[in-house]
C-alpha cells in the first residue's frame, strides 16, 4: 500500500519551495519524481548518474556553452529529472534545446552547491518538504479576503489540478474543468460549511493520476483553504444581505409613493423618480417592464442565500436590473424608452433558462408601463402571469401580454374545489375512468359544446366522446343544463389542473383550458 | 570551367593558380579573414611573372639526402595585413638556418598547407629559386608549431628561425620541441606581431616518412572548385571527392554567443559558439564551438564532430566559404566537415589537437 511519507518528492513540488521556488523553472514534466540529488562536477560523473536524478551542475560540467548543451543530451540519455545551472552559463538556446530534448531545467542564481545541499535535504525527506510547501501555501491562504482570491491560490499553487468551487452543480469561482470527468483523474471533494449552515458548498479538485501532486496532499490543502473560503463568504453575505435589505426598503418606499398619490381617473399617476433610485442603480422610465421571478411552489420567503444566488444568476450581464425579494418571489426590471422593444429581456429570460430550472422558478413578464405607477401596475401584472406560468412547471415564462383574462383562472383555489367533488360527485370520483370523464366533458365544455372539436382536440373518435358523455351524465355531470354548466365548468377544470399536476407538471394532456400559455 | 591543368604529382605553381592556390589554403584554415588577400595574390602573382613558376615535386621524387626545411607565418593574419612584409623575412629566415647548420636547403615545404602559410613557401621557394615539396607538416592548421606530423615522427622543430617584419630575427634551440613554441610566442609581439618562420630543417628522405604527402596539390584543385561559384549542393558533393568532406547539417544561425568562458590556457583564443537551427532532416538545434578555428559540433548536445576533423561553413546563399567573422543571425549555412589526415586520429595526435586541447573532455565520435 501507499505510504504517503515515503513517496519520492516531484519536481513541481520541489519547485514551490524554497531554494528553487525562487529560481526560474523550465519544467517539462512537474510529474516527475526526483529520487536523488547529484553535484555533478564533470561528466564522467553525469554519465554515472541512474534516471530520476535531479542533477545540479558544477565546476567543469558548468562552463556553459557546450558544456551546458552536451550536459543536456546526457541528461536526456541517462533519463534524468532535471538539470539545475547557474544562470551565469545559461543562455537561452539552452533554454529552447531543455525544451526540445524535453528535459527540465532549473536555472538558479545562487551558489550551485549550496543549492544542491538543501536539494538533497528535501529529497531526502520528502514528507518534510511537502510541509514547508502546505505551510507556505497556508500563508498564501491566509492573505486571501476574497472567494476568488483563495481559488485562485489554489489554482495556481495545485498547477495542473483544476479547482473549483461549487453549489449545488453550479461553478461559483475555480476552474469549471474540475467537473468534467474523465479518465485518469480523480476527483477530490472537500465539503465547505458556510457559517451556521447545514452544507452549502464543495471544493472540488480534479487530480491526475498519476500526476504531479499525492492525492491526500492535494485534500489537505483544500482543507487548508476551507476557513480562508469560510471568512471570505461570510463577508461577502454580509455584504449581499446589506444590499438586498436596501434594495428591499427602497423598493417598498418607492410602492409607497406610487400609492400615496391618488390616482386621477384611470389614468396612472404622475409620481416623480425619486433620486436615491438612482444610487442603487436602478431606472424608473418610459417603458418600464416588470419581472416576476417566482418558485413553482411557494414556500414563505426564500433563504438570503437563495436571494444571493438568484441575484448572481440574474444580473449576469445586466448589473441594473434590481432584484428585489417580495413575499415567496422576486421582483425585477427593465427600463426602456420604446415600450415594444423586449430584445434585451428575451436575451436576458433565455439566459436565466438553466437557473430558473434548476432553482424551480417560474417567470411572469408584465406590460410595459411609463413611470413609477407604471412600474407598479407592471409588477402587479408580472405576479398575476407568474402565477399562470405555474402551469407550464419550472423554467417556464408567460407574458402577461398573452394571459388576459385567463389571469383569473390562475387565481381558483383548484384544492378546495376538488374537494367539493369529493362530495357532491361522490360516484363520479368513485369511477376508475374518472379523469377521462372529466377531461371529455371539459373538453366539450371548452369547445362550446361541439363534439367534432372536443373529438379533434383530445384525439378520439366522436363516439368516444359521446360514449363518455354518456357514462358522465349517469355519475351527475349534467354539463347540458344551463343552470348548472358554470359550476360543472369549474369543477372540471379544477379536477383536471390537479390531477395533470399529480401526474405530471408538464403533461398537457389535461389542461384543455386554452389559456394560451406559453412555456418559452 | 576548365578541367583540364589540375595540378598533378610533379608540377609547377604558375602566376595563374595564385588565386585558387589562395582559396584553397583558406578552406583549410576557415577562422582566417580576408584582410590581405588582394595584396599577397599580387605579391606572389608578380614574383612569379618574374622569377617564373616554382617546381611541384613529390617528396619521393626528390633525392633522399637533399636538405629541407619548412616555412610558415607565426602570429596573427590581422597584424600581418598591419604590418605587411618587406619581402624578404622568409628568405632571411631560411638562411639564418643555412648559416647556421652550414647547409645549402634544395627544397622548401609549407609547415601549413593552409591560410598564408602555404602561400609565403610558395613565396620563399621562388625567392630561393628551388623547388616546392608536395606535402607539408599539418593537412590544415594547428595552433602550435609543433601540431606537425613531423614531431610526431621524432623531427625537431628547431633550430629555428623566426624574422620579424621589423627586420629582427630570433633564433631558437632547444631540446624539446614543445618548449620552441613558448620562446617564440613570447617575442612575437616584439618582432612585430608576426614572424616569418623558418623550422623543421632536415632531409627529404626523414619527410618521405615524417610529411603528409600531396597536401599543397590538394589545396590547388579545392580552390579551383570553389573559385567556381556553383550550386551548394553540387560544390559539397565536388569538394567531397577531393577531400573526403561532408555536409553535418544545413541550419539558420539563430544565435551568435560572444562569452568569456575559461580555456586551456596554452592556446590563444576568445571561445564563442553558433547556434544553428537545422532545416530540414530532424530539426536538430547545432551547436558550433568557436576557438580560433571550429573546434566542435553539437546536435541536440551531442558531439557530432571535432577536431582534429576540420570543419568549415559554406554560405549557402552565396555559395561560397563563409568566414567566422562575417556570421549573422539568419544566414542559412551549410556545416561541412573534412576529416583530417589519418596520423591525428592516432591516441598521440589526438592527445595533442584533439578535443581535450580545447578544454572539452568529450570522447571524439570517431572514438566510440
Amino acid at each position: 500500500m501507499r505510504i504517503p511519507s515515503t513517496l519520492p518528492i516531484t519536481l513541481g513540488e520541489l519547485a514551490r519551495i524554497q531554494p528553487l521556488s525562487g529560481a526560474e523553472t523550465h519544467l517539462a514534466d512537474p510529474a516527475r519524481k526526483v529520487e536523488q540529488v547529484v553535484l555533478a562536477e564533470n561528466f564522467d560523473r553525469l554519465r554515472r548518474c541512474t534516471p530520476h536524478v535531479l542533477v545540479v551542475l558544477h565546476n567543469e560540467a558548468a562552463t556553459g556553452g557546450w558544456s551546458l548543451a552536451a550536459a543536456l543530451h546526457l541528461a536526456w540519455e541517462r533519463n534524468l529529472s532535471a538539470v539545475v545551472v547557474s544562470r551565469d552559463v545559461a543562455e537561452n538556446s539552452s533554454v529552447a534545446l531543455a525544451e526540445r530534448l524535453h528535459m527540465s531545467l532549473i536555472i538558479i542564481d545562487e551558489d550551485t552547491v549550496d543549492v544542491a545541499l538543501r536539494l538533497a535535504g528535501q529529497v531526502s525527506a520528502p514528507a518534510a518538504a511537502r510541509a514547508l510547501r502546505q505551510a507556505r501555501v497556508a500563508e498564501l491562504l491566509a492573505e486571501q479576503t476574497g472567494i476568488r482570491g483563495v481559488l485562485g491560490v489554489l489554482n495556481r499553487e495545485l498547477n495542473q489540478v483544476p479547482v473549483a468551487l461549487v453549489i449545488g452543480g453550479a461553478v461559483i469561482a475555480g476552474q469549471a474543468a474540475a467537473l468534467t470527468e474523465r479518465p485518469s483523474v480523480r476527483q477530490i471533494e472537500v465539503e465547505v460549511h458556510a457559517p451556521g449552515e447545514r452544507s452549502a458548498a464543495r471544493l472540488v479538485a480534479a487530480v491526475p493520476v498519476p500526476g504531479p501532486a499525492a492525492l491526500d496532499q492535494v485534500e489537505s490543502l483544500l482543507r487548508l483553504a476551507r476557513p480562508s473560503l469560510q471568512a471570505a463568504w461570510a463577508h461577502s453575505r454580509l455584504d449581499a444581505a446589506t444590499r438586498a435589505s436596501h434594495e428591499q426598503a427602497a423598493f417598498g418606499l418607492l410602492r409607497r409613493l406610487a400609492l400615496e398619490t391618488p390616482p386621477e381617473s384611470s389614468e396612472l399617476p404622475e409620481v416623480e423618480v425619486p433620486s436615491w433610485a438612482g444610487e442603487l442603480g436602478w431606472q424608473v422610465g418610459e417603458a418600464n417592464r416588470a419581472v416576476w421571478l417566482a418558485p413553482v411552489r411557494p414556500s414563505g420567503e426564500p433563504a438570503p442565500e437563495i436571494t444571493f444566488l438568484i441575484r448572481a444568476s440574474w444580473q449576469r450581464g445586466h448589473t441594473t436590473w434590481p432584484l428585489v425579494a417580495e413575499g415567496d418571489g422576486w421582483i425585477s426590471w427593465h427600463s426602456g424608452t420604446d415600450p415594444s422593444d423586449v430584445a434585451a429581456l428575451r436575451r436576458g429570460l433565455v439566459a436565466f433558462r438553466d437557473s430558473a430550472v434548476a432553482h424551480r422558478l417560474v417567470i411572469g413578464v408584465g406590460r410595459a408601463h411609463p413611470g413609477v405607477g407604471g412600474l407598479m401596475r407592471s409588477v402587479a401584472e408580472a405576479r398575476l402571469a407568474a402565477h399562470v406560468a405555474r402551469e407550464g412547471g419550472p423554467g417556464a415564462v408567460q407574458w402577461f401580454d398573452q394571459v388576459g383574462a385567463n389571469a383569473a383562472l390562475a387565481w381558483l383555489p383548484t384544492t378546495e374545489i376538488a374537494q367539493v367533488a369529493d362530495l357532491c360527485l361522490e360516484e363520479l370520483m368513485a369511477a376508475r375512468d374518472r379523469a377521462a370523464l372529466v377531461q371529455t366533458v371539459l373538453a366539450v365544455l371548452d369547445a362550446g359544446g361541439s363534439l367534432s372539436q372536443a373529438s379533434q382536440q383530445l384525439g378520439v373518435h366522436r363516439n368516444t366522446v359521446l360514449a363518455r358523455l354518456a357514462r358522465a351524465r349517469q355519475f351527475g355531470l349534467t354539463y347540458d343544463e344551463p343552470g348548472q354548466r358554470l359550476a360543472l365548468h369549474v369543477l372540471c377544470y379544477a379536477l383536471t389542473s390537479l390531477w395533470g399536476a399529480g401526474s405530471g407538471a408538464s403533461s398537457s394532456s389535461g389542461s384543455g383550458s386554452g389559456s394560451g400559455s406559453s412555456a418559452e | 570551367m576548365t578541367q583540364t591543368g589540375y595540378v598533378g604529382a610533379s608540377s609547377s605553381i604558375t602566376a595563374e593558380d595564385v588565386p585558387a592556390f589562395y582559396e584553397g589554403a583558406k578552406f583549410y584554415s576557415p577562422a582566417g579573414g580576408d584582410a590581405n588577400r588582394s595584396s599577397v595574390i599580387s605579391w606572389l602573382a608578380g614574383l612569379l611573372d618574374r622569377n617564373g613558376p616554382v617546381p611541384l615535386l613529390k617528396v619521393e621524387g626528390v633525392p633522399p639526402e637533399t636538405p629541407c626545411v619548412s616555412v610558415c607565418v607565426l602570429g596573427s593574419g590581422s597584424a600581418m595585413a598591419d604590418l605587411p612584409p618587406a619581402g624578404d623575412e622568409f628568405v632571411l629566415a631560411v638562411q639564418q638556418i643555412e648559416r647556421l647548420q652550414r647547409v645549402r636547403f634544395g627544397a622548401v615545404y609549407p609547415l601549413a598547407a593552409a591560410t598564408i602559410s602555404a602561400l609565403v613557401a610558395v613565396v620563399t621557394a621562388a625567392q630561393l629559386r628551388v623547388p616546392l615539396l608536395d606535402a607539408d607538416g599539418m593537412g590544415r592548421t594547428f595552433a602550435l608549431i609543433h601540431h606537425t606530423a613531423m614531431h610526431l615522427s621524432g623531427v625537431s622543430p628547431t633550430p629555428l628561425a623566426a624574422v620579424g617584419p621589423t627586420g629582427e630575427s630570433v633564433l631558437v634551440e632547444v631540446p624539446a620541441g614543445p618548449r620552441a613554441d613558448r620562446m617564440l610566442r613570447a617575442n612575437v609581439d616584439t618582432v612585430g606581431g608576426w614572424a616569418a618562420l623558418a623550422a623543421y630543417p632536415t632531409t627529404a628522405g626523414v619527410l618521405r616518412r615524417a610529411a603528409l604527402p600531396g597536401t599543397v596539390s590538394r589545396i590547388t584543385n579545392v580552390g579551383r572548385l570553389l573559385l567556381d561559384r556553383t550550386d551548394p549542393d553540387l560544390l559539397v558533393t565536388r569538394l567531397g571527392a577531393i577531400t573526403g568532406c561532408r555536409r553535418l547539417a544545413r541550419g539558420r544561425i539563430a544565435e551568435l554567443e560572444h562569452l568569456s568562458r575559461p580555456s586551456d590556457v596554452t592556446i590563444p583564443a576568445h571561445p564563442s559558439s553558433v547556434v544553428v537551427d537545422e532545416i530540414g532532416g530532424l530539426g536538430r538545434q547545432l551547436r558550433i564551438e568557436l576557438r580560433s578555428e571550429i573546434v566542435a559540433v553539437f546536435a541536440d548536445g551531442a558531439l557530432i564532430a571535432g577536431a582534429p576533423d576540420l570543419m568549415c561553413l559554406l554560405d549557402v546563399s552565396r555559395g561560397a566559404l563563409a568566414t567566422l567573422d562575417s556570421l549573422e543571425p539568419g544566414d542559412v549555412i551549410d556545416v561541412l566537415v573534412t576529416p583530417a589526415d589519418a596520423i591525428w586520429y592516432s591516441p598521440r595526435g589526438m592527445e595533442m589537437v584533439g578535443m581535450g586541447s580545447h578544454g572539452i573532455p568529450l570522447a571524439h565520435p570517431r572514438q566510440r
